[in-house]
């Protein structure tokens, strides 16, 4: 390195220009450095200021949102996310230390527990959970137990199956209180699915199963019957109804939109879906806005698949102060005059008991007295293979 | 030293923005596609099992084939139409040129997401066009709703003004007066045009169909809101890879795929085409 001339003169007094020079840089590299840390930093003993959920959108109903950070002075940021699996890969690429709350379903709360990508929460401090349908309450409805330690790890608010929603006027109750209507070329090119691999397969799974006899037969696993844990010949017979079922699909829809217009138009008759669009199509029903009768069957005979959604508290939640904000969350969150309106907004069925404060009409719809059902339900789960279903899925389309 | 520190400093720039953005990206992908996943796990083993699953599987080759079958149509079609609107403008648009061809440039004001919304609803069950045969009595046409036609429609719509403003901005450049000479010396407009207008723009027009066929080959959100249960592409199939199967690893070997193959038909064009014949102006004059 060669020294300039103003330092061989005085080394001992470093020159105005790179004195400044170095000062600028250096000032200019820790300011950036703590402008881009900050986000990340915070001392321990301070309050929180804001509470990160990774959630689907649907849920984030503003005035109650608005009214927690006007309670606790703190900002609500929710990310939305589409599937469970994009929630849970991007909890695992290091999300639990950019989320404090988690929304899943099904067994997925279980997978993040066993991955400690969720910590147990404190259920007295969400007295609201004393508020749920029995069937609910954690000695019947295991999902959310730690059965190691007896802890929980997480608050179930809203449920719902994988039913189908049927135009009255075309489709007879008989057929479509099996899964067979979905495969009936009487309804051919009047027919819809979701787009979603994993409710396709596993629906068709149960179908499999009933027809090749070995849904009630012991299992490889020694389990019960689970439509995510098929055996390969179970999955052979699948890809072949798949294919078969295509040609009588008008298309698979993407989103719930789609799904009303479809029905709606009278382009097509029945679909599988969440009894969300059955809901609104009901509502407009009864305001006058279309004059067709939809219905939906909740559990086909051969069995049904079901969902419970529930709120998490991702393992990156250490400090006792944003611990106490997630428990007092989700207790605002699944405060009936909060979760009624929620499930209004959504068109989902609460895990709350509602009945005190719905309508006779409002009961019927969001299935208040049904609740039981859930019991014979195959909840939402992670496929025992998804390099195995993705195949089957990619032949199915290709096909 | 100024005269280093330009070319330095415009090609490094550049450079630097393709490396860090380009060229890292794709070594990435290259090398977690000779990994594989395990119920959304990566396993670092490496070996070439995604590839093997590539060529074995016949599914991937058919969307793939679908995929190229789909540019090929839409970029021609693109093409096709693109050329009479292009040369239309440069002959008949006078002091609205601009403003003729920024008008083209109004629907990427919007997002591609909304584009391709709008025009479901526009060929949907209820949509306007069905809409209004229904009104009339006749039965909805099927054939605009969710198939590869639906798709094909997106595609040319999606890409279309990319087409026109390329071919257009070729013919800004072509010296109109060749063909005053040729016509001067008999040529028919026909010929003038065949032999004069189109093999002098056809750089221009390679880049308009090479411009439109490559987002085509690997295209997502048309297929998925368009297209019906047959209209799987591989560039939807890629994503599903990254979204709901979490077989990223694959996604990654198809990912290396499409691009070898983009490559692939970019060199057998260039080979196939005399540039110095096309029209091309960029060797310089030495």
């Amino acid at each position: 390195m060669t020294k300039s001339k103003h330092s061989s003169s005085g080394a001992a007094v470093p020159s105005a220009a790179s004195v400044s020079r170095r000062t600028v840089l250096k000032t200019l590299a820790a300011g950036s450095a703590t402008a881009f840390a900050a986000p990340y930093i915070r001392p321990a003993s301070a309050a929180p200021t804001q509470l990160r959920a990774l959630m689907w959108e649907v849920y984030a109903v503003p005035d109650i949102v608005g009214a927690f950070e006007e309670k606790h002075k703190i900002k609500f940021s929710p990310t939305f996310f589409d599937g469970n699996s994009e929630a849970y890969n991007k909890l695992r690429v290091g999300g639990t230390r950019d989320f404090d709350l988690v929304q899943a379903d099904g067994f997925w709360p279980s997978l993040y527990f066993r991955e400690k990508l969720i910590r147990t929460i404190d259920y007295a401090r969400i007295p609201n959970t004393g508020k749920v349908y029995p069937v609910f309450k954690p000695d019947r409805f295991k999902l959310l137990t730690d059965p190691a330690t007896g802890g929980h790890f997480g608050v179930t608010w809203c449920w719902g199956s994988y039913g189908t929603t049927y135009n009255t006027a075309e489709v007879p109750k008989e057929k479509v209180e099996s899964i067979e209507v979905l495969f009936d070329p009487a309804f051919a090119g009047r027919l819809s699915t979701s787009a979603r691999f994993e409710e396709n397969i596993a629906l068709t799974g149960i179908l499999a199963a009933t027809r090749m006899g070995t849904k009630d037969k012991p299992r490889p696993d020694g389990k019960p019957f689970n439509p995510y844990v098929l055996t390969d010949e179970e999955l052979a017979e699948i890809e072949k109804l798949l294919i078969q079922q295509k040609s009588l699909l008008l298309t698979r829809y993407q989103d719930n939109t789609t799904l009303q217009q479809l029905l709606e138009s009278g382009a097509i008759v029945a679909a599988p879906e969440f009894a969300q669009v059955y809901r609104v199509l009901v509502q407009k029903k009864l305001k006058g806005e279309i004059a067709t009768d939809f219905a939906h069957q909740l559990v086909p005979k051969e069995g049904g698949l079901g969902w419970v959604d529930t709120w998490l508290v991702t393992s990156g939640v250490t400090d006792p102060a944003a611990l106490d904000i997630c428990h007092d969350f989700m207790n605002t969150f699944l405060a009936p005059e909060n979760i009624k309106k929620i499930s209004l907004i959504a068109g989902a069925s609460a895990t709350i008991d509602l009945r005190p404060i719905s309508t006779p009409e409002e009961q019927q719809l969001y299935l208040m007295d049904r609740t039981e059902e859930l019991s014979s339900m195959y909840m939402f789960d992670q496929p025992s293979s998804t390099e195995k279903w993705e195949r089957v899925w990619s032949r199915v389309q290709a096909a | 030293m100024k005269g280093r520190v330009a070319p330095a400093v415009f090609l490094g720039i550049p450079t630097l923005f393709l490396a860090a953005l380009f060229v890292l990206p794709l070594l990435s992908m290259l090398v977690l596609s000779v990994w594989r996943t395990e119920n959304y796990h990566i396993i670092r083993d490496v070996s070439f099992h995604n590839y093997a699953v590539l060529a074995t599987e016949g599914a991937y080759m058919t969307f793939l084939m679908r995929s190229l079958v789909m540019a090929t149509a839409v970029s021609a079609i693109c093409t096709l139409i693109a050329w009479p609107v292009a040369y239309g403008i440069t002959l008949y648009g006078g002091r609205y040129k601009l403003l003729f061809t920024l008008a083209f440039a109004v629907p990427f004001l919007t997002g591609e997401v909304l584009r391709i919304i709008a025009l479901q609803g526009l060929l949907g069950p209820l949509g306007l066009l069905n809409g209004v045969l229904l009104a009339l009595g006749a039965a909805p046409l099927r054939v605009i709703m969710y198939t590869n036609v639906a798709s094909a429609i997106g595609l040319v719509y999606l890409y279309l003004p990319i087409v026109v403003t390329v071919i257009y901005l070729s013919l800004l450049n072509f010296d109109q007066r060749l063909i005053d000479a040729a016509t001067i010396f008999g040529a028919s407009p026909a010929r003038a045009f065949f032999e004069i207008t189109w093999p002098l723009n056809l750089f221009g027009t390679l880049i308009g169909f090479a411009l439109c066929f490559i987002p085509c080959l690997s295209a997502t959100l048309a297929p998925r809101f368009l297209g019906g249960p047959n209209g799987t592409l591989y560039g939807m199939a890629m994503a599903q890879q990254f979204g709901e199967s979490g077989t990223w690893a694959l996604g990654a070997a198809m990912g290396v795929v499409l691009f070898a193959v983009s490559v692939l038909l970019v060199v057998v064009a260039a080979r196939l085409v005399d540039l110095r014949r096309t029209g091309f102006t960029g060797f310089g004059r030495g």
